[in-house]
C-alpha cells in the first residue's frame, strides 16, 4: 500500500514540476514593463465576430496614446485586450449582462446602436457627452448623433454606419432585355421615384414567372433592423421620443404586413424563408437564384469570407459589381422618396470601469480617419466623420462610394429599451403572414394583443 | 455533546456534500425563482417587486393557449412513445433474447443518442428532416418522384415528439430490462410447463411484476419532459412560429430572448407547481408509499 501511495506521490510532483516548466512563458511578460518602469494599465474591448477591426484599430489607437503619454512624462501605458465574441446578438447582449454583474465586463463594448436604451437604463454604461465636444468628433455627419442619444445624453462613440441597400442581379435583367445604360440607370431612378416597390414587386414577378431566377426577392431570415424600415417607408413612425414610447402605428404597419403578404402569396420569397440559414440565403444571392436580395453594404465583405459561389467559391468586390447593383429601398409611392436605414456601431463604456479618462481619450483617437477608413474599406461599412469620408484609401473603394449617398436617405432605429420586445413581436407578424398562417388584419390584431401585453405603458398606439 | 458528535460524524461526513449539492442546485434555485416570478426584473437586473403583475400577463398572454396545448400534445405523446416503447425494447432484449450479450448489444445500440450530445443527435435529425432534397426523408420521397417536403415547418410537433420519444425509451429499457431480470426464473418455468402462451406471460407475469418501475418510469419522465426543452430548442426552436413552443421553452425564451426575468421565472414556477400537483396525485393514486416496499415476489 505504501509503494502505491509513494508512485502516486511522485507521478504527482512529477506532473506539477512539468507544468510549471510549460507554464514559464507567462512571467516574462510581466518583465517587460519593468524595464521601462511605468505603470501598464489593460484595457478590455469586446466586439462581435467577424468584424475584428473595431478591436484592432482600438489597439493602434493605444500605440497612439501611449506617445502622447510619454509626452507628457507620465508613468502609464495602455495595453487593449481585444476580444471576439462570435455568437447571435442575443447571446453577445446576455454575455455582457451576466460579465457585468460578476464585474468581467470589458470597459469598452461595442454594439450596434439599438442597445443603447436598456444599457442605459441598467446602469450598464456611462454617457459619453464630452465626445461630442471633442475635436475628433466635431465633423460627425450631424444625423448620426441622433442613433446614440437617449434621454438627453450621448451614450456611445460613433464607431460606423453603414447603408442598407437592396442588391439587384445584373444578370437577371440583362436576360430581361435591359440595356447596359438602363441596369445602371435604376439606382437613379429609385432615388427620384420613378421605381417604386410596386414596380419592384412586379419586375420580380416578370423574372420569376419567365424562370430567370428560383425567387424574385430574399430578405433577412431572422429578426433584424430591415424590416422596420417599411413602416417608416409607409409614412409610418416607430418611436415616440418626447413621451419616450415605442408606437405601435396601425395605419403603417398594416401596410408594412400586407407588403410581406403579397410576396409571399405571389411567391417571390422561398416559402420557409424565415426558418432558413445566412449561409443558404447568401448561396441563393451570390448563385443568382434571386433577382432582389435586402441586404446590406458589409454583405461584400461576408461573400470575400466564405465559399458562397458554387464555381468560384469566395468572390470578390470587382466580381460581385460586375453581377450586382445596389439601389436604395424604392419608396412606397410613386415621387415620393426612397428609404434606407443605418445600424450605427458604437462603442460604449462600462460603468465600472476604472479608467475611464484613458479610456475616453482611446475613443477619441480611434476616430482618427485613416483608421476609420482601413476598417470601412476592409470591411465594407461607411465612416461616421467627413474627414474620415474624405480620407484617400476610403475615396479609392468604389463599391463604397457608389453609396456613400445613401446616408441622406437613411433612418434609424429608436434607441428604447423595449424596442428588442417590439421587434421580436413584428417579426412573429411578418412571419404568419409569410406561411399564410394569418392575414395581415389577423396578424395585426394579435400583434396589438402582443404589444400591450409585453410592452404595457411604454406603448403608444396610432389609430 | 460528544455522543451527539460521535453519532452524527459519519452521517454526516458521507451525505454532507450531496445535502450541499442538492441545497446549491436544486432547492435554490427553486427558492430563487418563487422569488424572482413576483418581480418585474427585466434586462436591468433590478429586483423591482410587482406582485401579481406577472402571472395576470401570463392569464392574458395571446400565445398562452397555444402554448399549454402544445405542452400537453408534446408531455403526452412523448411520454406514450417513451414507457411503451420502451418497455417493448426491454421485453425484446431481456426475454426474448435471452442471451445477454447479444441482448446487452442491442441495448447498447439504444443507448448511443443518450451518451451523444445533444447538438450531435439533433443534427442528425435535422439532417433527417432537412427541407432540402438532401435531406434523408426527402431523398427517400425523390426514389418516388416526389418533390422534397419541409418537415420541420409543415410538421413541426411530430418532428419533436420523435426525436425526444425515441432518445427518451432508452431510460425505459434500461429499467424495465433490471426489472425484467429480477423476475425469478422458476415463474416462467412454471408458465411454460402448464403451456402459457408468450402473450399470457408478458400479461399475467411480467408486466404485474413491473408495476413499481412502470410507475417510476412514467413519473420521472413525465417530470422531465414537462421541463425538458433542450432538443425543442436545437430542433425547432419553438417554431415556426409558436406552433412547437411548449412552457418550459417559453419560459427560457421570455427570459433569456427578451430577457424578461421576472416573467420568466413566473413561468417557471407554474411549471413547478403542476410537477408538484401531479407527483402529489401520483403518489396517492399508484400507491407509491406501499410500492417502496420490499418486492412481493420474492
Amino acid at each position: 500500500m505504501k509503494k502505491i501511495t509513494a508512485s502516486v506521490l511522485s507521478t504527482f510532483i512529477l506532473a506539477m514540476g512539468i507544468l510549471s516548466g510549460c507554464g514559464k512563458t507567462d512571467q516574462s511578460v510581466g518583465s517587460e514593463s519593468n524595464e521601462d518602469k511605468s505603470k501598464v494599465v489593460t484595457i478590455e474591448a469586446q466586439t462581435a465576430a467577424p468584424e475584428i477591426t473595431r478591436v484592432e484599430n482600438l489597439e493602434k489607437a493605444a500605440e497612439k496614446l501611449n506617445e502622447e503619454l510619454k509626452q507628457q512624462g507620465k508613468d502609464i501605458r495602455v495595453k487593449v485586450k481585444t476580444n471576439l465574441f462570435e455568437g447571435s446578438w442575443e447571446e453577445y447582449a446576455k454575455q455582457f449582462m451576466l460579465a457585468f454583474k460578476a464585474k468581467k465586463e470589458p470597459d469598452i463594448y461595442a454594439t450596434g446602436h439599438e442597445n443603447i436604451g436598456w444599457l442605459a437604463d441598467g446602469n450598464y454604461i456611462l454617457p459619453l457627452d464630452e465626445l461630442k465636444k471633442s475635436k475628433e468628433y466635431s465633423d460627425v455627419f450631424s444625423t448620426l448623433w441622433d442613433s446614440v442619444t437617449y434621454k438627453g445624453h450621448i451614450w456611445g462613440a460613433l464607431q460606423d454606419t453603414e447603408a442598407r441597400p437592396v442588391f439587384y442581379n445584373k444578370d437577371v435583367l440583362r436576360k430581361l432585355g435591359w440595356s447596359e445604360e438602363q441596369i445602371n440607370n435604376l439606382p437613379e431612378k429609385v432615388k427620384n421615384g420613378e421605381f417604386t416597390l410596386d414596380d419592384m414587386t412586379k419586375l420580380a414577378e416578370e423574372a420569376e414567372a419567365k424562370g430567370l431566377v428560383q425567387f424574385g426577392i430574399i430578405h433577412r431570415p431572422v429578426d433584424g433592423s430591415d424590416f422596420h424600415v417599411m413602416v417608416y417607408n409607409f409614412g409610418g413612425k416607430l418611436y415616440d421620443p418626447e413621451e419616450n414610447k415605442i408606437v405601435l402605428d396601425k395605419k403603417a404597419v398594416e401596410k408594412q404586413l400586407n407588403y410581406y403578404y403579397e410576396i409571399a402569396q405571389k411567391k417571390l420569397i422561398p416559402g420557409n424563408l424565415t426558418q432558413m440559414e445566412w449561409s443558404s440565403i447568401h448561396k441563393a444571392v451570390v448563385n443568382g437564384k434571386a433577382l432582389f436580395y435586402y441586404g446590406g453594404i458589409w454583405n461584400v465583405f461576408n461573400w470575400s469570407q466564405d465559399n458562397f459561389h458554387e464555381k468560384l467559391g469566395k468572390v470578390d468586390e470587382k466580381w460581385i459589381n460586375e453581377h450586382f447593383g445596389m439601389m436604395l429601398i424604392p419608396a412606397a409611392e410613386k415621387g415620393g422618396k426612397p428609404i434606407t436605414l443605418s445600424h450605427p456601431f458604437v462603442y460604449t463604456v462600462s460603468s465600472q470601469t476604472e479608467h475611464l479618462e484613458l479610456v475616453k481619450r482611446l475613443l477619441e483617437l480611434v476616430a482618427n480617419p485613416a483608421l476609420q477608413a482601413e476598417h470601412d474599406v476592409k470591411t465594407f461599412h461607411l465612416p461616421v466623420t467627413k474627414s474620415a469620408a474624405e480620407h484617400p484609401d476610403f475615396k479609392a473603394n468604389e463599391t463604397l462610394g457608389n453609396v456613400t449617398y445613401m446616408l441622406e436617405y437613411t433612418t434609424f432605429l429608436p434607441n428604447h429599451e423595449g424596442f428588442p420586445k417590439y421587434s421580436k413581436a413584428v417579426f412573429d407578424a411578418i412571419q404568419a403572414v409569410e406561411l399564410g398562417k394569418k392575414t395581415p388584419k389577423e396578424a395585426l390584431k394579435d400583434l396589438e394583443v402582443q404589444l400591450k401585453n409585453d410592452l404595457g405603458d411604454q406603448l403608444k398606439i396610432v389609430e | 455533546m460528544g455522543s451527539v458528535l460521535k453519532k452524527w460524524k459519519l452521517p454526516a461526513i458521507m451525505l454532507g456534500p450531496f445535502i450541499v449539492l442538492i441545497f446549491l442546485f436544486f432547492f435554490l434555485p427553486v427558492v430563487l425563482i418563487a422569488i424572482l416570478a413576483f418581480t418585474s426584473m427585466d434586462s436591468a437586473m433590478r429586483w423591482d417587486f410587482n406582485g401579481l403583475a406577472n402571472f395576470q400577463k401570463l392569464v392574458t398572454d395571446p400565445n398562452i393557449l397555444l402554448i399549454v396545448k402544445n405542452t400537453v400534445i408534446y408531455v403526452g405523446f412523448t411520454l406514450l412513445i417513451n414507457v411503451f416503447f420502451g418497455l417493448v425494447l426491454g421485453i425484446l432484449t431481456t426475454y426474448f433474447i435471452q442471451k445477454e450479450s447479444v441482448g446487452l448489444f442491442f441495448r447498447t445500440i439504444w443507448m448511443l443518442p443518450r451518451i451523444s450530445p445533444p447538438v450531435v443527435y439533433v443534427l442528425l435529425w435535422l439532417w433527417f428532416f432537412d427541407p432540402s432534397e438532401y435531406g434523408v426523408l426527402n431523398s427517400l420521397r425523390a426514389i418516388f418522384h416526389m418533390p422534397p417536403k419541409e418537415w420541420l415547418t409543415t410538421h413541426p410537433m411530430v418532428a419533436v415528439i420523435l426525436a425526444n420519444g425515441l432518445i427518451g425509451a432508452s431510460f425505459g429499457m434500461i429499467i424495465f430490462s433490471s426489472a425484467i431480470k429480477s423476475i425469478p426464473k422458476d415463474l416462467f418455468y412454471a408458465a411454460n410447463v402448464d403451456g402459457a402462451s408468450q402473450w399470457s406471460i408478458i400479461k399475467d407475469i411480467i408486466i404485474p411484476a413491473m408495476r413499481w418501475p412502470l410507475m417510476f418510469v412514467t413519473l420521472w419522465q413525465f417530470l422531465s419532459l414537462l421541463t425538458s426543452y433542450e432538443y425543442i430548442l436545437l430542433l425547432t426552436n419553438g417554431g415556426p412560429l409558436f406552433e412547437s413552443e411548449v412552457l418550459a421553452l417559453y419560459s427560457y425564451h421570455k427570459a433569456f430572448r427578451n430577457f424578461e426575468f421576472g416573467y420568466g421565472s413566473a413561468i417557471s414556477l407554474v411549471l413547478v407547481l403542476i410537477a408538484l400537483i401531479f407527483s402529489f396525485i401520483m403518489w396517492k393514486l399508484f400507491g407509491m408509499k406501499k410500492m417502496m416496499g420490499s418486492s412481493r415476489i420474492e
